[in-house]
């Protein structure tokens, strides 16, 4: 498959998204500059400037015309996706580690380190994993989740009543996995978290991305390309591609080559 | 110095609270014993002298008029002084000639019974041999009573067929596997496919495991001691105290564990390393022992006979079972820094380092009868170093030297050859620094890495027959700092573990050629099963705290599994005993091995396609299972569709029904 490597960060990424029909993917990092790029090609967009610390998370409605993002500059930010102009500011007491939009673009939603004295009526807890959740994304039509965790899995649950689907094992942790809108796969990445890695292999481009299959729970493909750790990984809405940000502050979009969707494990 | 009633009004805090009180309460019992609490101190309480206990009676003493008496005294005097100091002693009188026998008095119980121990039997001439008694020891004999009742009977304990994993009708292999960092020890046949769990416990061991030599016991460390484990079922089968044990080591032919623990060592009563008899669990001997640095400090021969160990100048050999010195002394050797047990016959190779005008030389010595076989000199040596081949057929020296007017060190291996009458030496002058040295097991090749990082090479040489030793390849330019022979020859692993980053070669020497090159990152241990056919390498959590797996690959390089283990610590393959098969159905074996491996072949087949008919029935059910999900979760998803457009403004509802405003989903 051919990569479009994407440099438009200083710091490492922390997430990618791409909007609902898939030809703009926007990305944040640590440094406190959000960008977005046409996923074609690879070329950018624009940037939306005023953060002030690291970003963690970045969403954009459903109609592509807002875009949300939590910084840790103890703010939540809405922007004008076309314009890049900042339309609205929320003031948190600490960070905000994740946000996003609701289905119908209206509400948005933030969540920050500390509590923030809200009550939300609790539907369902699972716990399943054994260390810290670090990701959890939805597929396109929104029936499934898949979560990723430190413990070196990532679980697949049916997101009406968290009832534990699949589990997908890994010898490293995982940061990040994203569910294919078309085929029975779901890609994962990971690896050593920066602060603890003492000795790396000294083969560039090592950290992979890892596909397993949805059904079977087996690995059937790794993509090697970033220089460090995967932070984030998304499927474009079509499923034809697929993109990831890693802790080098690189994004990689990869477009999957013919074989990929002939592809079957023998069964 | 200060006066010490002002102490209490001197002592005060600083918020002028009252000082708390230290004393026990009202009715405080002491519920630890003075013994525990001061066991040690009591030990050197002074006894009550009993008297009769520090007595001896020493019989068979010439029998001696008055003119004699005082020599008679004065000789006794010098032999038995020697255990202690002799506080009285009464030569019996009859008819002017002393009876025969005499008693003595030691000032303590423990010098009458050294000189118990070491007396008795004492040789003084042709017709005198004493015979050395504890008084006490009569009272004892003496009331033995006339009704001899038969010791009690204990109950036999079977522990089932000891060999019984040698009887895998697929032949795999164990191995024994320490992971989470530790707490939990399993054992795994060896099968293609994947590891198949035989037992696993938590809290098996303290530390590490051991198996004996022959691979009959596995041996786990505790606080208190060692168990041995082993049957079909791991079943405790014995268990040896000896607290706070580090080490242990067994003798080749399993008779016999010995244990070191730097805690127990007293003066009077060696603790220090203890030999134990496995079948009995008796403590059958115990050492002192200053440092454990180079263990094991006792060596084993090889049939089990005898043990040594080497201190300061000395080296001294013992006889199993008596435990007891071999010809009940030591042998005086100035200088002695290393020997070893030839792995074959009852033979040590020592060396001594130059003394003044006497060269280095490296000694070989036949045991039990002492002969020096072979005795080989060398000049200006800095350092040596003993190997033996698996068999005993080579001994090589490694001999570091400085030639006379040279500042560097230059390595020598000289190889001393068995087998042949007068044990002839070559030698094999080597130009650079070495850095690991091999002998092939059941052959009669050595390999050798030499040279320094980044450039190193590796040299294959050949003990041939005609008295040559000839040089088959060199490979230059390896990333490797150890090599592993397979147990059975002709193949070998070359490794650069740790700070070389789990580089691997797999070589054939029967050609010398590189069968594989492949690598395991940061791997740290190299371990061949005892047939030859597989190797692990593995990275431990000991060494490594990231990726923690053992690999398996066949000993052709090809990877066959990556097992990873939360904490992996260390992986050890059951070694096998000797085979029972004659060297003549040996040969008839390997004579129809075509006939057998037909067999095999098949049945690898049948397994294979087993399996992978398994995976895909597996397989199978699997998909249907989520097919029949998503089906159930599309249907839902389908349902609630309309909602979804009311959202995004696409639907409205109004009077009761739906209307669409524009088509947008």
């Amino acid at each position: 498959m051919r990569p479009i490597l994407l440099q438009g960060h200083e710091r490492s990424i922390t997430q990618i998204k791409y909007n609902r029909e898939g030809d703009l993917l926007f990305s944040v990092a640590k440094d406190p500059i959000a960008n977005v790029w046409y996923s074609v090609n690879g070329e950018r967009l624009g940037t939306y400037n005023g953060h002030t610390g690291a970003v963690w998370c970045v969403d954009v409605d459903w109609d592509t015309k807002n875009v949300l993002t939590g910084s840790a500059d103890n703010s939540c930010r809405l922007w004008d996706c076309e314009t890049g102009k900042q339309l609205a500011l929320v003031e948190t007491n600490s960070a905000v580690r994740t946000c996003g939009f609701d289905f119908s673009g209206n509400i948005i939603m933030f969540s920050t380190d500390k509590q923030m004295g809200y009550q939300w009526e609790i539907l369902k807890v699972a716990k399943e994993h054994t260390k810290q959740i670090n990701d959890i994304q939805s597929s396109v039509d929104l029936t499934m989740v898949i979560s990723a965790s430190k413990d070196c899995t990532a679980k697949l649950f049916d997101s009406t009543n968290l009832e534990h689907i699949k589990t997908f094992k890994t010898e490293r942790p995982v940061n990040s996995a994203a569910i294919s809108p078309i085929m029975d796969h779901v890609v994962m990445g990971g690896g050593q978290e920066a602060m603890e890695v003492t000795t790396t292999s000294t083969r560039i481009g090592k950290f992979e991305a890892r596909f397993f299959h949805a059904a079977y729970e087996e690995e059937f493909g790794r993509v090697k390309g970033h220089f460090g750790p995967i932070n984030c990984v998304a499927f474009h809405p079509d499923g034809k591609s697929y993109s990831s940000g890693g802790e080098d502050g690189y994004v990689r979009i990869h477009y999957f080559d013919p074989q990929y969707f002939d592809f079957e494990l023998e069964a | 110095m200060r006066d010490t009633d002002n102490m209490e009004a001197e002592m005060e805090y600083d918020d002028g609270e009252e000082e708390p009180s230290f004393s026990d309460p009202e009715d405080f019992v002491d519920d630890i014993s003075d013994q525990e609490l001061l066991g040690d101190v009591l030990r050197d309480k002074p006894q009550e002298a009993d008297g009769i206990d520090s007595v001896v009676v020493v019989d068979n003493v010439p029998q001696v008029g008055p003119d004699r008496l005082e020599k008679l005294k004065n000789v006794i005097q010098k032999i038995f002084s020697k255990f202690g100091k002799i506080t009285n002693d009464f030569y019996p009188v009859a008819d002017g000639k002393t009876k025969g026998y005499i008693f003595l008095e030691y000032s303590a119980p423990s010098h009458a019974q050294e000189a118990v121990k070491n007396a008795d039997g004492y040789k003084l001439d042709k017709q005198h041999t004493f015979r050395v008694n504890l008084f006490t020891d009569f009272d004892k004999y003496m009331s033995i009573s006339d009704e001899w009742e038969a010791p009690e009977k204990q109950p036999f304990k079977d522990f089932g067929n000891l060999r019984h994993w040698m009887e895998d009708s697929d032949c795999r292999d164990q191995y024994s596997v320490i992971y989470d960092s530790g707490e939990r020890t399993g054992i795994f046949a060896n099968d293609v496919k994947e590891p198949i769990e035989v037992e696993e416990r938590a809290r098996w061991t303290e530390t590490y495991v051991r198996w004996s030599p022959k691979g009959t016991y596995l041996a786990t460390f505790h606080q208190r001691g060692i168990a041995l484990w082993g049957g079909e079922k791991f079943k405790q089968i014995q268990r040896f105290s000896h607290q706070g044990v580090q080490l242990i080591d067994f003798s080749p032919c399993e008779r016999y564990v010995v244990t070191f623990s730097p805690l127990m060592d007293t003066k009077d009563d060696p603790q220090a390393i203890i030999i134990w008899d496995v079948l009995t669990g008796q403590k059958k001997r115990g050492f002192h022992c200053e440092s454990s640095a180079h263990w094991p400090i006792f060596k084993w021969s090889p049939d089990g006979k005898f043990f040594a160990r080497m201190t300061q100048d000395t080296l001294s050999i013992y006889e199993t079972p008596s435990m007891g010195l071999l010809d009940k002394k030591s042998l005086k050797i100035n200088g002695i820094k290393d020997f070893s047990w030839s792995p074959g016959d009852n033979i040590i190779a020592f060396w001594v380092p130059e003394d003044k005008d006497i060269p280095a030389r490296v000694t070989l010595m036949q045991l039990p009868s002492r002969n020096e076989i072979r005795v080989r000199n060398l000049f200006n040596v800095v350092d040596c170093k003993l190997h033996w081949q698996k068999n005993g057929d080579y001994l090589c020296v490694k001999v570091d030297r400085t030639p006379k007017g040279t500042q560097g060190v230059v390595t020598n291996f000289e190889i001393f050859r068995m087998r042949e009458k007068q044990v002839p030496v070559d030698v094999v002058e080597m130009k650079e620094g070495i850095i690991a040295f091999a002998w092939e097991p059941n052959g009669s090749k050595f390999a050798v890495l030499h040279g320094e990082s980044p450039r190193i090479n590796v040299s294959f040489y050949h003990v041939k027959n005609n008295g040559k030793i000839d040089l088959i390849k060199m490979f230059d330019k390896q990333q490797a700092n150890s090599i592993f022979w397979s147990p059975q020859g002709q193949f070998l692993v070359l490794a650069g573990l740790r700070s070389m980053n789990g580089a691997l070669a797999f070589v054939d020497t029967s050609d010398c050629t590189m069968m594989n090159i492949a690598e395991h990152y940061m791997a740290s241990d190299v371990e061949w099963d005892p047939t030859g056919r597989y190797v692990v390498t593995s990275v431990s959590w000991w060494s490594h705290k990231v990726d923690n797996a053992f690999w398996l690959w066949t000993f052709q390089g090809r990877l066959l599994q990556k097992n990873n283990k939360e904490r992996f610590c260390q992986l050890l393959w059951r070694p096998r005993p000797p085979s029972l098969l004659t060297q003549e159905q040996i040969k008839l074996i390997k004579k129809d091995l075509k006939k057998y491996s037909k067999i095999f072949e098949q049945k690898d087949r049948l397994s294979q396609s087993k399996a992978s008919k398994e995976l895909v029935d597996k397989r199978r059910t699997m998909m249907e299972d989520y097919r029949k999900y998503r089906e159930r979760a599309m249907d839902m998803y389908n349902e609630q569709r309309p909602l979804r457009l009311e959202l995004r403004g696409v639907f409205v509802f109004s009077g009761g029904v739906w209307t669409i405003i524009g088509e947008k989903n």
